[in-house]
């Protein structure tokens, strides 16, 4: 009746049901040059949900998110061995194109990142990118990016001011905003509150919540609140490897492998 | 493994060592309770009844700390599981108190001293309820959860053991109408032995529970 705890597995990883899963990782490697950073992670993320992904400092996590929209192309010697499938399509292989890629699989990062220009240019310089839009149409898409990502009300009336003058939350919103304005089908967020304080924080995931009706989100956080908050899945990794992946309840409550635990309850050493 | 926050290890290890105190305390009641019964030693019985205000105390002071823990350390997964679990232990063993000191109440409303049989009778059963209580304490302060699981099947027995008494009081008291009155004072304080003893196996759940994250379900029922 004890078995879980007498003889808990190394890795435990939920299988999802095909029908639900948007993105699937199959037996995936990473290398840094001669380093090898992730080693057969094999793991779906499921359409319309919240994957969170955790664990310690080099970990693999943000390298993981990086491989999902090709980020490594940009540096030579680093490489990827494995499939990254976004509705069956394999999205590391060179047939498919970075910057269609990238418009299917957005990202947010740890920093914002607003480019110098107007908080309006902000988030209709991606879509010009991919579409030929009228300017009534722009700017609709633009309203209704900065609507999703819950910044519309703070800037509709100084839509000509710098990206630059917003606030760090606000900036990560509008990071957010311009990130699915190319309507995307993945958003990946790399620590997107780690340089937020709580009320931009709450913000950011109440959008994130909001956004998930639309979208596959995979996040990255060393906040195991958040984690717990916004997610429908959890992953854990450890050097390199996924050691748990599950439904977040479980993972929170009752994980099944004594390192997930161990980290999700402070005591890593 | 230790935390790397050792206030947290304080933390959880006061919340067990209160919750493993407060339950020594329920025995101690439980049988204290039993015995005065049996003596019919009136001045006890009113000490018992007042030494229940201490588990009272105890059942505040663990909730207290208990939500203390979880604002201030944000407990997951096992470490969120025990000071739930602690507070739950908490309040089936105030429930236990307070049958001890029902029990205790009713010793001077007894006309007369119970005769030899009852005292054997209910003697037995206060014997298997505090048995049973302390077994499920020391699987808590031990971290066992094959203990708790071995009260937790013991579930029946405790119930078998009360229809038997009830059955005696009951032919006592078509035996001697006049013996109505305490009869009704004894069938109370059967009943409230065989309820620790249910006390006893919704600890032990509560035990594994804290232990292993898992319900203990279908329990045994007569």
């Amino acid at each position: 009746m004890n078995a879980q705890l007498e003889n808990p597995p190394e890795t435990a990883v939920l299988e999802l049901p095909p029908e639900v899963v948007k993105l699937a990782i199959k037996d995936l490697s990473f290398f840094y040059g001669q380093k090898q950073a992730l080693f057969d992670v094999s793991v779906s993320f499921a359409a319309n949900a919240v994957t969170a992904l955790i664990g310690p400092s080099g970990c693999g996590k943000s390298t993981l998110l990086r491989v999902l929209n090709r980020m490594y192309s940009l540096y030579p010697g680093q490489r990827a061995q494995g499939q990254v499938l976004l509705d069956g399509e394999d999205m590391l292989s060179p047939r498919v194109d970075v910057a269609t890629l990238r418009a299917r699989v957005g990202m947010v990062f740890q920093k914002p990142t607003p480019f110098p220009m107007s908080i309006f240019d902000n988030v209709a310089y991606g879509v010009k990118l991919y579409e030929k839009l009228s300017k009534a149409d722009m700017a609709n898409r633009v309203e209704d990016s900065l609507r999703r990502a819950a910044l519309w009300d703070e800037v509709k009336d100084k839509l000509k001011e710098s990206g630059l003058s917003l606030s760090g939350g606000q900036q990560q919103r509008l990071c957010v905003a311009r990130g699915i304005a190319v309507k995307p089908e993945v958003l990946l967020l790399d620590e997107p509150a780690s340089a937020l304080d709580p009320i931009s924080t709450a913000r950011l995931e109440e959008t994130i919540a909001e956004l998930k009706r639309d979208y596959t989100i995979v996040i990255v956080t060393h906040n195991m609140g958040q984690a717990a908050r916004l997610s429908d899945h959890t992953g854990f990794m450890y050097l390199g490897k996924l050691i748990e992946f599950g439904e977040t309840e479980q993972l929170f409550t009752n994980p099944v492998t004594t390192r997930a635990r161990d980290y999700i309850t402070g005591r890593f050493g | 493994m230790d935390h790397t926050l050792k206030a947290v290890d304080v933390d959880l290890g006061s919340l067990s060592h209160a919750v493993a105190a407060m339950g020594d305390l329920a025995v101690a009641q439980v049988r204290a309770a039993v015995d005065v019964f049996v003596r019919h030693d009136l001045p006890a019985a009113e000490k018992v009844v007042r030494a229940d205000n201490a588990v009272d105390l105890q059942d505040i002071e663990i909730e207290r700390n208990a939500v203390r823990f979880i604002a201030l350390r944000q407990p997951m997964a096992d470490d969120l599981r025990r000071p739930i679990a602690a507070m739950k232990i908490a309040m089936q063993l105030e429930r236990c108190g307070d049958l001890a000191k029902n029990i205790a109440k009713r010793v001077p409303r007894l006309d007369t001293a119970p005769s030899e049989v009852q005292s054997a009778s209910i003697a037995e059963l206060g014997r298997m309820a505090s048995e049973r209580l302390a077994a499920v304490i020391n699987a808590y302060r031990n971290d066992d959860a094959q203990g708790a699981y071995n009260v937790w099947l013991k579930d029946t027995d405790i119930d078998e053991r009360h229809e038997g008494v009830v059955r005696e009081i009951v032919a006592g008291m078509a035996a001697e109408p006049d013996s109505v009155g305490d009869s009704i004072h004894l069938l109370f304080i059967a009943k409230n032995l065989e309820r620790i003893g249910d006390h006893a196996t919704n600890i032990a759940e509560l035990v594994h529970y804290q232990i292993t994250g898992t319900d203990l379900s279908n329990r045994p029922k007569l």
